[in-house]
């Protein structure tokens, strides 16, 4: 491809103003001396400034006052999420300190406080781990049962 | 204010910010799609889907980018997403045709630029705008982000997610294709 070709295939985008620095440089030394492209350049410049000048079509202002609208409630909705998250954390980390405090408290009350320092499986234990287990399996239902319920929430809206 | 601030305050849930960014950004971003879409109705309702993708992908937006290019980004990948469901045709690249072989200088006769009243601007831009929707999509996409949104050609291959050189060759190849397609409309460069 001669240099002439190459710079023709770059007038369009030296009109639409997406050349390097160093292809402008180019382009403006070949116009100079070459009329047949000088010529092709000013016939893609009308189009390149008429695109520049299209009118904007514009959104109604009911449909920004929608989308204000729509995202104010998502908006919400992610504050919600974003709460019952810190809360579910919350209760989570007080569930769990709840459970290691109440094991001296348990084998005091039982009066066996002395076991702790070594610890049997005796009845008291595994009672004790039962319940413990209760809770948490009863806890982890209710979890899952929120979230299937927050999805379906979801998909409805 | 910046947008960089109306974006922090998003982050934090702000819905004034979010009011501000829709209001400065509500004419370039439904403009864009409905040069992508076409119809006003469909552009309308991508317009309501990307603000609420903004406020659901707002956290992960990393500041160091620049916002424009990450909402219009997300806008696309909307847009796209809708055609391929409901026009995949319309997503297609166009095959080499004939204008391709020929240069675009060989079909139009240059003339000498004829002084334009302002009457008829207005008609020759509507005349333009009817030639750009006959485009295919990547070249409409091109066009309207180069010169009515005034985008880099980085910015450009930002959104699009393809190589700077690739954007200028669909940019070249839009423009060749738009002067053919008002040639074709206007024998003789009448549109001008």
């Amino acid at each position: 491809m001669s240099d002439h070709d190459k710079i023709r295939e770059l007038l369009a985008l030296a009109a639409a103003g997406a050349l390097t620095r160093a292809e402008e440089q180019q382009v403006a030394e070949h116009v100079r001396s070459c009329i047949a492209c000088s010529n092709e350049l000013e016939a893609w410049r009308p189009i390149a400034s008429e695109l520049r000048r299209l009118p904007t079509p514009q959104p109604s202002s009911w449909l920004v006052q929608a989308t204000l609208a729509r995202a104010e409630a998502k908006l919400t909705e992610q504050a919600e999420r974003d709460w019952n998250r810190r809360v579910m954390i919350a209760v989570v980390a007080f569930a769990w300190l709840q459970t290691i405090a109440s094991w001296p408290v348990f084998h005091f009350v039982s009066g066996r406080f002395g076991s702790l320092l070594e610890p049997q499986f005796s009845h008291t234990w595994i009672g004790f781990a039962a319940f413990t287990s209760l809770g948490w399996l009863a806890g982890g239902v209710a979890a899952v049962m929120l979230a299937i319920r927050q999805r379906g929430e979801r998909r409805l809206a | 204010m910046a947008v960089d601030a109306d974006v922090v305050r998003l982050r934090r849930g702000d819905l004034n910010a979010l009011s501000e960014l829709i209001t400065r950004y509500q004419n370039r971003l439904y403009r864009y799609l409905l040069r992508i879409v076409r119809q006003p109705a469909e552009a309308e309702d991508l317009f309501q889907q990307t603000w609420l993708r903004v406020v659901e992908k707002i956290r992960s937006f990393d500041a160091s980018r620049n916002f424009d290019a990450w909402l219009f980004t997300l806008a696309r990948n909307l847009a796209i997403d809708h055609l391929r469901r409901t026009r995949p045709q319309s997503l297609d690249e166009p095959l080499a045709n004939s204008w391709h072989s020929e240069t675009v200088a060989d079909r139009i006769p240059c003339k000498d630029h004829t002084p334009l009243d302002h009457a008829l601007a207005a008609e020759r831009r509507t005349e333009i705008s009817e030639a750009m929707a006959g485009l295919p999509m990547i070249y409409r996409e091109v066009l309207t982000l180069r010169f009515e949104d005034e985008m880099k050609i980085e910015e450009i291959a930002q959104v699009t997610a393809v190589p700077v050189s690739t954007v200028k060759s669909r940019l070249r190849r839009s423009l060749e294709q738009l002067r053919y397609a008002l040639e074709a409309r206007y024998p003789g460069g009448t549109w001008q």
